[in-house]
């Protein structure tokens, strides 16, 4: 939900799993072959079904929002501090600035952005309700499928009840910084205690209603809905499963370094 | 229909028993209301006649509940809850999260039960018209009022086609208007024929869709009639249950209200008897 | 078909769970012990980072596969309820500013309720929602997780649950293990840079003290993950204390291993 967005492209269209297949085989090319500039290849790949799913500012708004602060750390953390050896290429006081130091933070950082991204392309196209279902129908265990949607659509509804307490704090005036976050925490303890202990004692009548829609009910179960698929798209996922297996065997075999 | 026979029972963590003796038959179409105090143990007598207890919530029992000739204990749950459909309070935990839209929501117990795709769609289409929400259909649940949503919860069980249904206080949570919205459809319902028992504190909607209305105080059933009778009875102050408002304004009246006619309950009996 | 064989009718689900789980310890344990050969200690070229990210998963898949398979419905009607406490504490804590993740708390109740295959299962699919709607940069970390989930299972069965005094060191304990847990994936696939500058300046404090990548992250664990979660344990346990005896009670694992305490169950007006 957070991150869906609603579109009508031809990727949009496709069948969840073929994009899910596409992220995780992109991920496992970026950290199976080890030469550093490797993953941006992958990642340039990756912006073309972005932009052809119409998601290109969200996706650039969000990578940038989370992937800004990983690439200064990590070329601050392994930079200066790297702790293996080889070359130095100068030094910063009592800090060398290595090459190795600087090659694993460059490639680190690179494979992370093809993490981020591939499963932001995924999320920004595929609706998690759709997901859901697809890996369901699959063989994936419904409950996950019952769980990962009901808390989806239940967190909002968390969020809005504790915004509500926290306004009423502001309200009172408890929160103008001069409480510091203990005195803070003590004060909205006894507000927020009710809504997870209500929570809590709910999920017996939950429980009840799920079975009065028989699902603890064996067998088999149908969808109401038909996620469609494609011939093309199941040749597609088996080339793309493929070349990860290829990745990985050049991984093992230590080709291509 | 469902059958109690001398039902005494006890929930697990404790040895007081809540229902005593219980002992009715509640026929074929009829919309039996049940009224009570709190603490009285009308959501036990809801959870009994729908089966889950015994299935879920354990408990020492003597007697038994049938429903449809049928033990419940003897059944199997996942057989049982298309068999007697059971509506609770709260709306906002009816709604299964599963599903991202109302129409899915609909369909949700008939997957489960794994219906074709085909008898899926028809019946949840169907129920869609009849409880005249088809416009919700696109709608996420969550976005519904509280109202809207328990005729969804309403609905996804009812879409299961079972032969009774058992309703807790379904409008305990709602606004007037979700209230009228859910006695609205019940009043849809019980033309289908369906076996209805509906716990209720709101007499006077009850009294508006009810054949029948059993009193249950202490544990035990105290008494049993029609809505006209038993609504009106002077002893439902002192067991705790309240009144309508058009019995107290008959009784308040004194002798405007004409002399032997009985106490109303309804707003058109309450007219009718102060017209005279 | 994953399920109908975890639903028993071939592979039955633990079978699952015990593989994933030997999975992910022996992925740990080759990567602490027999590190991979390469230019650098797991560092730039070598297969430290695949490794870690690939046996996680494929051990992380295997436990949820195995764990989801076979929860009664009560239990699965919980997790929902205790993911969003996740959340919702987790972010009301990052607003409030305090120096504390706290953001397992519905996990470890789930496993004191339900048990280490429940308690497993709504870590990691605590992580996979915190993945799918805040950021998906915590996904490799479902391993963590689910070890939280897990052992609060087992500590409820070992009766921890009945004392304060003893949930805390439980909690400091299952800490020791997340954080040893995750610090492969801190040190490989992230390079040593945390969720925040702070704790990033510890893992590079630890390097320029001479510490390998994976010693960094491990002793960085080791100070902040045991005091998250030995709170985390103590807020569960205050929660679970606050809740009517016969809701807890109602569980058949709470029953069977007398997680709270066989006191003589409160006597209470049951039902209405």
């Amino acid at each position: 939900m957070a991150f869906y967005q609603a579109g009508d492209s031809r990727v949009h269209r496709l069948n969840p799993v073929t994009k899910l297949v596409f992220a995780l085989v992109l991920i496992i090319a970026a950290f199976a072959i080890n030469v550093v500039w490797w993953p941006a290849v992958l990642w340039l790949v990756l912006l073309p079904a972005v932009a052809a799913s119409g998601v290109f500012r969200p996706f650039m708004s969000r990578t940038l929002r989370y992937f800004i602060p990983f690439i200064a750390l990590i070329f601050l953390a392994q930079g200066l501090f790297y702790p293996e050896g080889g070359p130095v290429l100068f030094h910063l006081g009592p800090l060398s600035v290595k090459v190795n130091g600087l090659l694993f933070a460059a490639q680190t950082a690179l494979r992370l952005l093809v993490l981020i991204d591939a499963f932001l392309f995924l999320l920004l196209t595929t609706h998690p309700g759709l997901l859901m279902s697809a890996l369901t129908e699959r063989g994936m265990p419904p409950n996950i499928s019952y769980v990962v949607s009901a808390t989806l659509q239940i967190i909002p509804t968390f969020r809005a009840r504790a915004q509500g307490i926290l306004q009423a704090q502001r309200a009172r005036g408890l929160d103008t910084g001069g409480g510091g976050p203990i005195r803070r925490t003590r004060s909205l303890v006894p507000l927020v205690a009710p809504l997870v202990l209500g929570s809590l004692t709910d999920v017996e009548e939950r429980a009840v209603a799920m079975e009065a829609r028989a699902f603890g009910a064996p067998g088999r179960r149908t969808s109401l809905a038909e996620i469609p698929d494609s011939a093309a798209q199941k040749a597609a996922r088996w080339l793309m499963w493929a070349f990860a297996a290829a990745t990985l065997v050049a991984n093992a075999l230590g080709v291509v370094s | 229909m469902i059958t109690f026979t001398d039902f005494t029972y006890a929930y697990p963590t404790s040895d007081a028993a809540v229902l005593r003796g219980i002992a009715t038959e509640i026929p074929d179409g009829q919309l039996c209301g049940l009224v009570g105090p709190g603490g009285a143990g009308k959501s036990t007598f809801a959870y009994a006649a729908s089966g889950f207890i015994p299935h879920v919530m354990g408990g020492e029992s003597t007697g038994g509940v049938s429903v449809d000739g049928r033990p419940v204990a003897d059944t199997p749950l996942s057989e049982l809850v298309a068999q007697v459909g059971l509506v609770l309070q709260d709306p906002f935990n009816q709604i299964s999260g599963a599903k991202f839209t109302v129409r899915e929501e609909l369909a949700f117990g008939l997957e489960n039960l794994g219906l074709p795709r085909a008898e899926i769609i028809a019946r949840v289409d169907d129920m869609l018209d009849r409880l005249g929400i088809a416009a919700l259909r696109d709608r996420s649940p969550y976005e519904l009022s509280g109202g809207q949503q328990q005729l969804v919860a309403l609905g996804s069980v009812l879409v299961m086609r079972p032969s009774v249904l058992v309703l807790d206080e379904p409008t305990s949570q709602l606004d007037p208007a979700g209230t009228r919205l859910v006695f609205g459809a019940l009043d849809e319902v019980r033309r289908t024929g369906i076996t209805v028992l509906l716990v209720e504190h709101k007499l006077e909607q009850l009294a508006g869709v009810a054949d029948r209305v059993l009193v249950l105080a202490g544990g035990e059933l105290r008494l049993d009639g029609p809505p006209e009778t038993v609504l009106a009875d002077p002893r439902l102050a002192e067991w705790g249950v309240g009144g309508t408002r058009f019995t107290e304004a008959a009784r308040r009246a004194g002798d405007r209200w004409p002399a032997g006619r009985p106490l109303p309950v309804t707003l058109d009996a309450a007219v009718e008897g102060f017209a005279r | 078909m994953i399920s109908t064989a975890v639903t028993g009718r071939r592979i039955p689900p633990w079978t699952y769970t015990v593989l994933g789980t030997a999975v992910i310890l022996a992925t740990y344990l080759y990567l602490l012990i027999d590190r991979p050969s390469s230019l650098a200690e797991g560092g730039q070229g070598s297969s430290a980072a695949l490794i870690a990210l690939g046996g996680y998963l494929v051990g992380s898949v295997l436990v949820v596969a195995g764990a989801t398979a076979k929860l009664p419905p009560s239990t699965v009607a919980m997790m929902p309820v205790a993911i969003a406490i996740n959340v919702v504490i987790g972010q009301l804590v990052n607003v409030l500013g305090l120096p504390l993740f706290l953001d397992s708390i519905g996990t470890v109740i789930v496993g004191v309720l339900a048990g280490s295959a429940a308690g497993a299962a709504t870590g990691t699919l605590a992580n996979i929602i915190w993945g799918l709607t805040i950021s998906p940069a915590s996904l490799p970390f479902a391993v963590a997780a689910a070890a939280i989930g897990a052992l609060a299972g087992l500590f409820a069965r070992a009766g921890a649950f009945r004392r304060l005094w003893t949930a805390l060191p439980a909690g400091l304990l299952t800490g020791v293990v997340a954080g040893m847990i995750s610090a492969p994936i801190a040190a490989f696939v992230f390079g040593g840079a945390g969720a925040s500058a702070g704790r990033t300046a510890l893992n590079a404090t630890f390097q320029a003290f001479g510490n390998s990548l994976l010693g960094a992250t491990t002793l960085s664990g080791l100070i902040s993950d045991p005091l998250d979660k030995l709170v985390s344990f103590g807020i569960a346990f205050v929660i679970l204390a606050a809740l009517p005896a016969r809701f807890r009670e109602r569980s058949p694992f709470v029953r069977k291993y007398a997680v709270f305490g066989r006191r003589k169950a409160v006597l209470e007006a049951g039902g209405s």
